[in-house]
């Protein structure tokens, strides 16, 4: 039939980057990527509940410089999510639901994102 | 898997040019998405210059000069040329707008055009819009009562009346729709923006009688919510309407009416 | 090739009527996150290179083990929720959709599951 010939138009190929869907796309990534993170946290804690060895290989493997850069990356995922999915709830309450402030918000969730990483970074070699 | 990739026979190749009249100074380029239904060949990409000197201000004026003057087999859909009939959507300069209020000035560099996004295409810019359509008629867009009519108006106070601002203005050109990201992978399921809008629409109006059904009728996993309040409705909007507002709004009554 | 009309093929299967249930959990289940978040990085800052001794007493503590048993349990239940909303979107096929939302569901029980046993093991001085 003829309408089975029909070309669908271009989407993702053609449709400008803007301060609505990247940032969008961006809080489902991290939350998929901190999901696949949420393992780490429970082999810590498994490691830490069978006793000194398993729990020396677990430090040892935190330990090691590539582990740590995942962890960064971890670690301003679960920012950029976290500050993303305030973002959500305060719209879910109909407050914010207009170009101009989701915009401004969706810049300030960027630039803290990073500061809060670093800051947590900080500390932790602080402590 | 939603395609993230255009099927084999929608990848767009490049087209031909057709250049400027000499003597022309002020020079614009526009690549158009062109397809012939009968050519059995893929979308292309058509270069038309056209000197901006003999040319009206917004876009659609150079779609008419290029299909008066260049090439006359260019297709594309438009009507009233003041943005009140949704015709001339289209995609420009990467995001969905009317074609008849889009200023060339505002665009740098060459003037990209495409069919509105995710769309099964008729010819060149015009897509199929059957199933927007039928999406609207599914939400059953009129006045519900049970209440007999009075002899003259159904009574409704200036509030009332105030709450279909910013939603009755919607000429369905479904640039919203066909913005969202969730109405591409979902579009068959999922309701989208504009439709919403106008399901809202009908919810708030205080004279309607149905608004339990309408409720019910959008509280589903798809119809409603595939809205991950992405935004990009409202960015595009060329009458300034946010359905992002309308679609958290019905939500919100969703979660009222089981408190 | 269906001969459905337009409209019918619009209105489907109708309504599920359902839908407000996955949306309230996935939001309380985030509101729960932030504080208990702000509580565990904060801890983890304390502890990261904390030797054996001091992580578990720390984790034994019994404020600490609560907390990170509700933290497990709300962050499984949010990730759950979350995976489930990107498999409806993007996964068409109703089998491996269905599957893909129920694997999920299941690794999620485990992993909450043996963390919080680890806790309390700890907790409970095992």
């Amino acid at each position: 039939m003829y309408t089975d010939k029909r070309p669908l138009s271009p989407h993702l190929q053609i449709y400008k980057p803007q301060w609505t869907w990247v940032p969008s796309i961006l809080t489902r990534i991290t939350g998929g990527a901190i999901t696949v993170g949420s393992l780490l946290v429970v082999y810590w804690l498994v490691a830490l509940a069978c006793g000194p060895e398993a729990y020396a290989t677990a430090q040892a493997f935190f330990g090691n410089v590539l582990v740590k850069i995942v962890l960064f990356g971890f670690t301003w995922a679960l920012m950029f999510h976290t500050l993303g999915g305030i973002r959500h709830l305060v719209w879910d309450f109909g407050i914010g639901v207009d170009i101009r402030s989701a915009e401004r918000t969706a810049k300030l969730t960027v630039v803290a994102s990073v500061v809060l990483t670093v800051l947590v970074w900080i500390a932790a070699y602080a402590v | 898997m939603a395609e993230i990739r255009l099927p084999a026979n929608s990848r767009v190749t490049e087209g031909q040019t057709y250049p400027a009249p000499a003597g022309a100074k002020n020079v614009k380029r526009f690549r158009i998405y062109r397809w012939d239904p009968d050519s059995g060949k893929n979308p292309r990409m058509d270069t038309y210059e056209v000197d901006l000197d003999s040319c009206g201000p917004m876009v659609l004026d150079a779609l008419l000069k290029i299909k008066n003057e260049i090439d006359s087999t260019l297709t594309f859909r438009r009507s009233c040329r003041e943005g009140i009939c949704g015709s001339c959507a289209m995609n420009i300069d990467g995001s969905n707008t009317l074609a008849c209020i889009k200023a060339i000035s505002d665009i740098k560099g060459d003037v990209n055009i495409y069919p509105l996004p995710h769309m099964p295409v008729i010819k060149d810019l015009v897509p199929d819009l059957t199933q927007f359509y039928a999406q609207y008629a599914s939400i059953r867009p009129w006045l519900r009562t049970e209440t007999p009519p009075p002899p003259r108006e159904r009574l409704q106070s200036k509030e009332d009346r105030a709450k279909l601002d910013g939603l009755y203005e919607c000429i369905l050109c479904a640039c919203c729709s066909t913005s969202c990201p969730s109405y591409w992978w979902n579009g068959d399921r999922y309701l989208g923006p504009a439709i919403l809008l106008q399901a809202y629409r009908w919810i708030v109006d205080s004279r309607d009688e149905d608004t339990g059904t309408r409720l019910d009728e959008l509280e589903d996993p798809f119809k409603l919510y595939r809205c991950h309040t992405i935004m990009n409705c409202a960015k595009t909007c060329p009458k300034g309407l946010n359905p992002a507002k309308a679609i958290a709004e019905i939500k919100k009554l969703l979660v009222q009416r089981r408190m | 090739m269906s001969l459905r009309t337009p409209l019918g093929r619009a209105k489907g299967l109708g309504s599920a009527k359902e839908g407000v249930g996955h949306w309230l959990a996935e939001r309380a289940s985030a509101a729960a996150l932030l504080p208990l978040l702000i509580w565990f990085v904060i801890g983890l800052i304390a502890n990261a290179g904390a030797d054996y001794e001091a992580a578990r007493a720390w984790i034994g503590h019994p404020v600490n083990a609560v907390l990170l048993v509700l933290l497990l349990v709300t962050m499984f239940q949010h990730a759950q929720l979350g995976m489930q909303v990107i498999y409806e979107d993007y996964i068409h096929n109703d089998g491996l959709k269905l599957v893909s939302i129920y694997l999920t569901k299941f690794v999620a029980y485990l992993l909450a599951a043996a963390g919080s046993f680890a806790v309390l093991k700890i907790a409970f001085g095992g």
